[in-house]
């Protein structure tokens, strides 16, 4: 019954030996740059070093989510998934070189998410090191446009178009070991950008500072009035504009997240913003825009789901402590479409969207251990409800 | 001068990625690999460079049979970084420590010799901040798939015509073609081929490496390329583009000294070899300026000549490898 908890301590074991490939290969992927809506090159990377370790079929779809089907015994299984976002938030579009010693790899987006990636190729070569010969099939994919204006777009694409029912998925984060994710909010993730027009500039008398438009836009924000619950909350998380000290600002931008565990409530009061950059809009007169990058529906597993139960068991067998939060990510795909599915972080990290982000080696043993584990359990159709 | 040397000793590295064919003419031709990384203070880039190595030649295809470390005497955290990835790590002095100790990179290429099991040896510098598999792979292919090549060496940047009339520089460094190059044409025009004599990446035969002396500081790769043009010829000579190749930079100055050594070396080699007569002797110290307090400084480095013999003279490794 319990042959994957007691599987464990084998598996740190032997993922441990053949360090060396896995540090590889989150160096070799991790070192080509993949911003949003530029993966292609890390994509086919990717499937080149699927196809080296003799992955049954590699591809990338016709979106540009690179994959590779490990077959699995069983001709009518359905297929259980195992994902990691390929994107970065980092915007760097030359090659990088990343820094490896005997604790850490450090280097851009190391942390989110090219340590998932490098595991997710490396696990053909773990699987085989581990004899672990399942029923169903595993689809390795590294979706792209996930992050930011991608809004999820490769998964939402790859997942309307796949032809057969999918037993369940795990989704891999870099960081950080411990993280059993199974439900997210609802979300919107939107910009509001305020400019004057460049034929406008210096025309008129009292001539609106963009950044004080903006302020007045925060201000609004903050007066809305936000229910206990649903549990909400409207995250302003950036804002940028102007020139130089001394000249009236004509851009400026805010971007901000609303969440909450209603959807419903996440679109009243996405409306009462809309109608707050409307008003100001007229007040002010200038260019005011509201624009949606992303939106999400609010979706969960059960807590008592089984798959959850299984991800715990392996956690506590692990001596890892667990911690669940909402996640905005690829996890509520698979959960809107009614997909069992979790996300696991894979290690420990530090500098997390920085240049010199860096996850630690060690504690990666374990993290990766977790999805044999929790795969023979999927497998054996101990996560069906 | 023979000119085809160029054409038909050159090669790129895609022409051996498959590296299981690798692995099947090694086993065919029943020869053992080493590889070397010669460091010092290169804790930033030492463990890139063994996992890269360990992972796709070692773990996954059996090209590789040992990878060693020999060290200068770093300060930093080198050693320790390069232990804990299982490979072989040994400070120069350590090696045949009865003789007189020197400190430079040519002197732990020639020590690796003596701790090294391999019929082939591969050097790779340990600074590279882009290592790949490919500057191993690359380098073995030519002594692997053909029978005269005894030695191989890296070149970068695709330095052949890229149209007609369109060329594109050799990627050579800046000592390159200001000293080496320059006294090449003078003297020895046929190794002018070799697109970068000074790379610091190059495989080769035990035979050969043990069969010639090591200068050792700068002048290694020099004084490695005369011997062995001397000895065997060009034919014996390959040269394999690895593409790029992105290292910490020197200052003018440290360029200076590289210089210095590298003539010093070739000036010995050709008077050796009987190709001119040096009416002196020598210096010793290169004599560089400096601006202090609005005074010019002279900055003198002491920059001594040394060469080890070729190994196979030395009576440790005699016995160690059975030689008659």
């Amino acid at each position: 019954m319990d042959t994957y908890l007691d599987a464990l301590p084998m598996f740190v074991d032997k993922i441990q030996e053949i360090r060396e490939i896995i540090i590889s290969n989150i160096v070799l992927l991790g070192q080509i740059p993949a911003p949003t809506f530029h993966e292609k090159r890390r994509a086919e990377y990717l499937v080149a070093r699927l196809a080296e370790f003799q992955v049954d079929e590699c591809a990338i779809d016709d979106y540009g989510n690179p994959m590779g089907v490990i077959r699995g015994t069983s001709p009518t299984k359905p297929p259980i998934f195992i994902v990691a976002h390929l994107d970065t938030y980092s915007e760097v579009k030359v090659d990088q070189h990343y820094e490896v010693t005997d604790k850490i790899i450090s280097g851009i987006g190391v942390s989110d998410n090219s340590a998932a990636v490098g595991v997710l190729v490396s696990l053909p070569e773990i699987f085989k090191r581990l004899n672990l010969q399942l029923a169903s099939d595993i689809v390795l994919v590294a979706p792209v446009l996930c992050l930011g204006r991608g809004n999820l777009k490769g998964i939402r694409r790859l997942l309307s178009h796949w032809p057969s029912p999918i037993q369940g998925a795990i989704c891999l984060e870099s960081i950080e070991l411990g993280r059993l994710n199974y439900y997210s909010y609802g979300m919107i993730r939107s910009e509001i950008s305020c400019s004057i027009a460049v034929e406008d500039h210096g025309r008129r008398r009292h001539e609106p500072n963009t950044i004080l438009v903006i302020n007045e836009v925060i201000n609004a924000i903050l007066g809305l009035r936000l229910p206990q619950k649903p549990r909400t909350q409207i995250v302003i998380g950036r804002v940028a504009g102007g020139f130089n000290h001394g000249k009236i600002a004509y851009d400026a931008n805010i971007g901000f997240e609303i969440r909450s565990d209603s959807y419903d409530m996440v679109k009243t009061l996405y409306a009462d913003i809309r109608d707050i950059v409307d008003g100001i809009n007229k007040a002010f007169g200038v260019e005011l825009n509201l624009n949606r990058i992303s939106n999400m529906n609010a979706t969960r597993l059960n807590h008592n789901h089984s798959l959850i139960k299984c991800a715990s068991r392996i956690l506590k067998r692990l001596e890892v402590k667990i911690f669940s939060e909402p996640s905005q990510s690829i996890l509520s795909i698979f959960l809107n479409r009614k997909i069992p599915a979790v996300t696991l972080g894979l290690t420990r990290g530090d500098n997390f969207h920085q240049d010199d982000a860096m996850i630690e080696i060690e504690p990666m043993y374990k993290g990766i251990a977790q999805i044999p584990a929790l795969l023979m359990a999927m497998d054996k159709g101990m996560c069906n409800e | 001068m023979n000119k085809n040397w160029i054409k038909t000793n050159t090669f790129h590295h895609s022409a051996f990625k498959d590296i299981s064919r690798l692995v099947a003419e090694k086993q065919r031709k029943e020869v053992t690999i080493s590889l070397c990384f010669p460091t010092l203070n290169e804790e930033k880039t030492i463990a890139k460079e063994i996992v890269i190595m360990k992972s796709e030649l070692m773990t996954r295809y059996p090209l590789l049979d040992e990878i060693v470390v020999i060290d200068s005497g770093s300060t930093d955290e080198t050693r320790n970084i390069a232990r804990s990835y299982d490979v072989n790590v040994y400070e120069a002095n350590s090696i045949l420590p009865h003789l007189q100790k020197f400190k430079g990179k040519g002197e732990n290429l020639w020590k690796a010799l003596h701790v090294t099991h391999g019929d082939i040896i591969i050097y790779i510098d340990a600074d590279i901040k882009n290592i790949h598999h490919r500057f191993a792979y690359g380098l073995l292919g030519p002594l692997l798939f053909t029978d005269r090549i005894r030695f191989s060496k890296a070149f970068y940047d695709r330095p052949i015509s890229v149209g007609d009339n369109k060329w594109r520089p050799t990627g050579g460094g800046r000592v390159t073609e200001l000293v080496t190059r320059p006294l090449f044409s003078l003297f020895m025009p046929d190794l002018t081929q070799v697109l970068q004599p000074l790379s610091g990446e190059y495989a080769g035969y035990r035979s050969v490496f043990e069969s010639i002396p090591f200068q050792i500081g700068y002048g290694v790769e020099t004084g490695m390329l005369m011997d062995i043009h001397e000895k065997w010829g060009l034919d014996v000579m390959a040269q394999v583009d690895l593409d790029r190749r992105v290292h910490r930079n020197q200052d003018t100055k440290a360029l200076g000294r590289m210089a210095f050594v590298i003539i010093k070396t070739f000036l010995s080699r050709i008077e050796k070899q009987q190709r001119i007569t040096l009416r002196q002797d020598l210096f010793d110290e290169m004599i560089q300026y400096g601006l202090l307090c609005n005074q010019f400084r002279p900055y003198i480095r002491p920059l001594e000549y040394y060469e080890r013999p070729p190994m196979k003279e030395i009576a440790e490794y005699r016995e160690k490898f059975m030689l008659t």
